[in-house]
C-alpha cells in the first residue's frame, strides 16, 4: 500500500489526502453553524438574549466560571509544579489519580460527589459551613471538580518545559526556592499561566453533565447557560436554545481570541 | 580559598568519585576534561546545586558543605548563560541587587560600573532576546559580579562562540580577572583555552580527579596516561643541551636528536611533539636535514580512523599518526627504516 507513496507524486497524493479530511471537517463544523443560523430569527435572539432568565444564566456562568477557574489555578500552580519539578514515591499514581476527572465522565464526577454529600462527613459540611447540593456553591465545585484536572496538566507541561538552569541561577543571585519560585519561575510560565488560565474558564463555562448532577436543572437559580440550553430544548423552546448555544460560541471564539494574543502561539491541549 | 576534600557526588548513574582540591584566592583555576567527565557536575557543587554524600566544600575556611546557594555567595555563569527573557539586560544585572526601594540608587550605580567594566553600557535596555552570543556572556558575566560574589564559576562561557568571539572574550576575561581579582573556576573541554586562561589546571576524567598543577606541569610532566592521551599523546623529549645558534634560532639537543627552532628562551628543557605534526617519509626526503630523522618503526597500533606507530630515533621512542589509507599505500611494516619531518608550528616548549 505505502509503496504507491513514494516519490514527489507520493507527497501530492499525502498532502491533497490530509487537506481533503481537514476540508471535509471545516465543511462539516460551518454546516452545524450554518444550520444554527438558519434556525434562528434576529427578532427572537435578541429578545431571548435580553430576556431576564438568558441574562440571569450567562451572569451566573460568569461568576460561578470564574471563581471554579480561581480556584483551581491557585491549586493547580503548587500541584503541577510539585508533580514536574520534584520526585518522591508514588508520584506516578498520585499523577494517574489526577488524570481521573479528565478520563472519567463528568457525570459521573457528579454523581460521585452526590454520593458524597450523603456520607456523615459529606452531610456535616454541608449542615455545618456551606451547602453544595442544589446550590450555586455545588455549581462552582462541580465546575472545580471537571477543570482542575485540565489546569493542572496544562501547568505541568508549562513548568515541565521550562530549563531548571534559570531557577539554579537565581539561587546563586540570592533567592530561596520560595523567593525564586515568584520570581524567576512564575514569569517564566507566563503564557502558559495564561493559556491554562483561558482554557480552564473555557471548560468550565461550558460545564454541564457534573453540574447538572449535584445542582439539578432550576430555572433562575442553578441555571447555567449549559443548563439553560438542556432546559429549552426540553420544553421544546428550540429558538431559545440556539440563541443561549450562539452565545456559549462567541464566548469560545473570544476566548481563544484572546489565547492567541496573549500567547502568540496555539496552545496544544 | 576554596577547598575540596573527598567530594562524593552521585547523579544518576554518573558519580563523582572523592575529589580533592584547593583552588587559591585570586587565581584562574581551570577545570579541564572530556565530555562526560564531571566538570559542570563538579562547579555545581562548588555552587551549592548539588547535594553532596560524602566529603565537604570550604570557602575562606568556611563549611559550606550543606549552606544552600543563595548563602554561598558565588557568581555562577551556566554554559547557556540563562539570561531571564521575561527582563531586559538592565533588569537582568540588577537581578541580584534589587531589595528595597532605598538601595535602587545604589544598585543602579553598581549596574552601570559593571556595564561600563564590561562594555555593555550601550546595552543596558535592549532585551535579552535580541543580544548576540557574545554580548549575552558578558551580560550573564555582568549579573554573576554584581552581587560582588567571593568567587566566580564559569562553565564553558565559550561553548557557544565563535572562534574569533571566543578569543576576544578570552582576553575580555583575563582583563577583567586582573582588573577584579576575583577567584574565578572556570569549566572547559577545550585544552587551548585552558592553557590561555589557567593559573592552574584540573584534569578531570570519568569523575575522577587525574592531575593539578600548571598548565606546563601539566602538559610536559602527565601523571598518566589518560591525561597524556587528552592532551594528544604529545611525545615529550628531554632537552640536554640549548645552543643559540643567532637570526632568532636555537638548536635543543634532546638524545641523539638534533632540532632547531625559533627561540623562545634561553633554557629549553623539554619539547612536545604531537604525533600528527611528525610527517613520516619511507624515502629520505628532499633537501637539508634539519629537522628530519631516520628511524625504525617498532609497533603498530589502530587506533579509531588513524594507524599509531611507534617509531625509535636513537634512544628516543616517537609516537606518529597517520590515517589508514595512507598507512596501507605507504606499506609499512614492523621493522621498517623510515624518514621523519618534524612539523614545528605547533611545536611546545618547555
Amino acid at each position: 500500500m505505502f509503496s504507491s507513496f513514494k516519490g514527489i507524486m507520493g507527497e501530492q497524493v499525502f498532502k491533497l489526502a490530509i487537506l481533503s479530511v481537514l476540508a471535509l471537517l471545516t465543511l462539516f463544523l460551518c454546516g452545524i453553524l450554518l444550520s444554527l443560523v438558519a434556525y434562528t430569527d434576529v427578532n427572537t435572539f435578541f429578545s431571548t438574549l435580553l430576556s431576564d432568565e438568558i441574562l440571569f444564566a450567562v451572569k451566573l456562568s460568569m461568576i460561578t466560571a470564574t471563581t471554579a477557574t480561581i480556584i483551581s489555578m491557585v491549586i493547580a500552580i503548587p500541584v503541577a509544579y510539585a508533580i514536574s519539578q520534584t520526585s518522591f514515591l508514588g508520584k506516578n499514581i498520585i499523577d494517574t489519580i489526577l488524570d481521573l476527572p479528565i478520563v472519567v465522565s463528568p457525570i459521573a464526577l457528579g454523581a460521585a460527589l452526590l454520593v458524597f454529600f450523603n456520607t456523615p462527613l459529606g452531610s456535616l459540611v454541608e449542615k455545618r459551613f456551606i451547602g453544595f447540593v442544589f446550590e450555586v456553591p455545588g455549581i462552582i465545585l462541580a465546575q472545580f471538580m471537571v477543570v482542575n484536572a485540565l489546569a493542572v496538566r496544562l501547568l505541568k507541561s508549562t513548568f515541565d518545559s521550562i530549563n531548571p538552569r534559570y531557577e539554579q541561577v537565581g539561587r546563586t543571585l540570592g533567592c530561596s526556592k520560595l523567593r525564586v519560585f515568584f520570581r524567576v519561575t512564575l514569569p517564566l510560565a507566563r503564557n502558559g499561566l495564561i493559556a491554562a488560565g483561558i482554557l480552564t474558564w473555557a471548560r468550565a463555562i461550558g460545564e454541564f453533565g457534573a453540574t447538572v448532577t449535584l445542582t439539578g436543572a432550576t430555572k433562575m437559580k442553578t441555571e447555567t447557560l449549559p443548563v439553560a440550553i438542556f432546559m429549552n430544548l426540553a420544553t421544546a423552546n428550540v429558538e431559545k436554545a440556539v440563541a443561549v448555544i450562539f452565545i456559549l460560541i462567541a464566548i469560545a471564539v473570544i476566548a481563544l481570541i484572546i489565547l492567541r494574543k496573549m500567547t502568540g502561539t496555539r496552545e496544544r491541549i | 580559598m576554596i577547598s575540596v576534600k573527598n567530594l562524593t557526588v552521585r547523579f544518576g548513574d554518573f558519580s563523582l568519585k572523592d575529589v580533592n582540591l584547593n583552588i587559591n584566592d585570586r587565581e584562574y583555576f581551570v577545570i579541564l576534561g572530556p565530555t562526560g567527565a564531571g566538570k559542570t557536575i563538579l562547579l555545581e557543587c562548588i555552587a551549592g546545586l548539588h547535594r553532596i554524600r560524602r566529603g565537604g566544600i570550604w570557602i575562606d575556611g568556611d563549611d559550606v558543605t550543606y549552606l544552600p546557594p543563595e548563602k554561598r555567595r558565588v557568581g555562577y555563569v551556566p554554559q547557556d548563560y540563562a539570561l531571564f527573557p521575561f527582563l531586559d539586560v538592565r533588569e537582568n544585572i540588577i537581578f541580584g541587587l534589587k531589595k528595597k526601594d532605598g538601595e535602587r540608587y545604589e544598585a543602579e550605580r553598581k549596574v552601570d560600573e559593571l556595564a561600563h567594566l564590561l562594555g555593555i553600557s550601550n546595552l543596558l535596555n535592549r532585551s535579552v532576546r535580541t543580544l548576540s552570543g557574545g554580548e549575552k556572556q558578558r551580560v550573564a558575566l555582568g549579573r554573576a559580579l554584581a552581587t560582588s560574589p567571593r568567587m566566580l564559576l564559569l562553565d564553558e562561557p565559550m561553548g557557544s562562540l565563535d572562534v574569533r568571539t571566543a578569543k576576544y572574550l578570552r582576553l575580555e576575561l583575563k582583563r577583567i580577572h586582573g582588573e577584579l581579582g576575583i577567584t574565578t573556576v572556570h569549566v572547559t573541554h577545550n585544552l587551548l583555552e585552558a592553557e590561555e586562561m589557567a593559573g592552574r589546571i584540573a584534569i578531570l576524567n570519568t569523575g575522577r580527579l587525574e592531575q593539578v598543577g600548571t598548565p606546563e606541569e601539566i602538559f610536559f610532566y602527565p601523571q598518566s596516561q589518560i591525561v597524556s592521551d587528552f592532551l594528544g599523546t604529545p611525545n615529550i623529549l628531554n632537552c640536554d643541551e640549548c645552543r643559540v645558534l643567532g637570526h632568532g634560532l636555537v638548536e635543543a639537543i634532546c638524545g641523539d636528536m638534533t632540532i632547531v627552532l625559533p627561540r623562545r628562551s634561553h633554557d629549553i628543557k623539554k619539547i612536545a611533539l604531537f604525533p600528527q605534526d611528525i610527517y613520516v617519509s619511507r624515502t629520505k626526503p628532499p633537501g637539508p636535514d634539519l629537522n628530519r630523522f631516520k628511524g625504525i618503526v617498532t609497533d603498530i597500533v589502530p587506533f579509531s580512523s588513524l594507524m599509531r606507530l611507534h617509531i625509535k630515533v636513537g634512544e628516543n621512542n616517537l609516537l606518529t599518526e597517520l590515517p589508514k589509507d595512507i598507512f596501507e599505500d605507504m606499506d609499512i611494516t614492523v621493522g621498517q627504516e623510515v624518514f621523519l619531518i618534524l612539523k614545528l608550528r605547533s611545536l611546545k616548549v618547555h
